[in-house]
């Protein structure tokens, strides 16, 4: 046996310029069971949204956003300046948020800008809807402790149990001076 | 204490699964692997189904834009690269969406036509010649509703669009 993932709890901020994406990704979040999706258009409305969402919940529509599906080239404000505010603007009502960004950029150094970035998820454009699924239940099943590094703020780059080929340059553990845990 | 808060060079925020603790589970038991709901998913494929039906409309007005500012690279030829920027971002849209709405070729085409509106691509009359035939290949993929790799239709098109890609390459 196995368990089905009941969404109708969950809030989603969508933010994608073409009506067309945005009218797919919303049908799918509903018939997936998400009942309170948000839209904007770029990311310059997404940022006013959640600032109205943070000073005035009941006005915006929604209590919190749990998710951001974002697309990246957009205008006036691209989905990449979208994911930086988040993360990182005093303003932002919660910096932790997942954030999936769609894009048609699938080259690897645009993914490694992205998660640099901050961002939880990748999705390259074009995409079914398994594989927008597939990032949602990876979002809500397989959270990453966020890193603040002088550098970087967010999901930690490396996820848990997967194998690491590259040369280590991790240098502190969990007991080194210089790492603080916060449990929340 | 203000000492040790210099020294802080990681901090690393475990909180607990907030997003988790909104979301319901149903069916199985506690600890059994948990799944997207196959329903749910089959729903959300019918709602894709419903949408590529459309889809050869929408792209319609995307081609008709592009050529639209193919016709301006004609008129201006001093304005060639202003235009490219407008036909690289549709160019960017079209690429993203047409494998999701089951027109794989149309993917194909605005990934290369992507390529030949950069901001450093050639300006000669041959190159406007290359984009048309981008736009022409699009258009007929979408006329003809060549779905999918599209067979032999498929292959006569895209076998087509290199040839004129080869051809105006080689005249510049």
């Amino acid at each position: 046996m196995s368990q089905s993932l009941d969404l109708s709890r969950v809030s989603c901020l969508v933010v994608e310029d073409s009506n067309f994406i945005r009218s797919l990704v919303v049908a799918c979040l509903n018939a997936l069971g998400v009942r309170q999706v948000k839209l904007a258009e770029h990311g310059g409305d997404a940022i006013e949204f959640l600032k109205l969402q943070k000073l005035d919940p009941m006005k915006a529509g929604v209590l919190s956003v749990d998710m951001i599906i974002s697309n990246w080239q957009m205008s006036p404000v691209d989905g990449m300046i979208l994911l930086r505010w988040v993360r990182r603007h005093a303003d932002s009502p919660n910096r932790f948020v997942p954030f999936i960004m769609l894009s048609g950029h699938s080259a690897a150094a645009k993914v490694a800008e992205a998660r640099d970035a901050g961002v939880t998820e990748f999705l390259a454009k074009p995409f079914s809807v398994t594989m927008l699924a597939q990032k949602l239940q990876t979002v809500i099943e397989r959270p990453r402790q966020f890193v603040h590094t002088s550098t970087y703020f967010g999901p930690d780059r490396r996820r848990r149990g997967d194998p690491f080929m590259g040369q280590e340059r991790r240098v502190l553990t969990d007991k080194s001076p210089g790492v603080e845990i916060v449990n929340g | 204490m203000a000492d040790d808060k210099a020294q802080v060079k990681v901090r690393l925020y475990r909180f607990r699964n907030a997003l988790k603790e909104k979301v319901g589970y149903v069916g199985g038991a506690p600890g059994e692997p948990v799944r997207i709901d196959p329903a749910a998913l089959e729903k959300a494929n019918a709602a894709l189904e419903q949408m590529k039906e459309d889809y050869p409309d929408w792209v319609q007005k995307h081609i008709e834009e592009l050529r639209l500012n193919h016709a301006r690279c004609v008129d201006t030829p001093n304005d060639r690269l202003k235009h490219y920027t407008k036909m690289r971002e549709i160019a960017h849209d079209m690429k993203g969406q047409g494998g999701t709405f089951g027109y794989p070729l149309i993917t194909t085409f605005a990934t290369s036509l992507y390529e030949f509106v950069g901001a450093k691509a050639g300006t000669t009359d041959n190159h406007i010649e290359v984009i048309k035939s981008h736009i022409d290949s699009m258009a007929a993929v979408i006329k003809d509703r060549v779905k999918g790799s599209g067979g032999e239709i498929g292959q006569a098109l895209t076998k087509g669009l290199h040839e004129a890609i080869e051809r105006y390459s080689k005249i510049s």
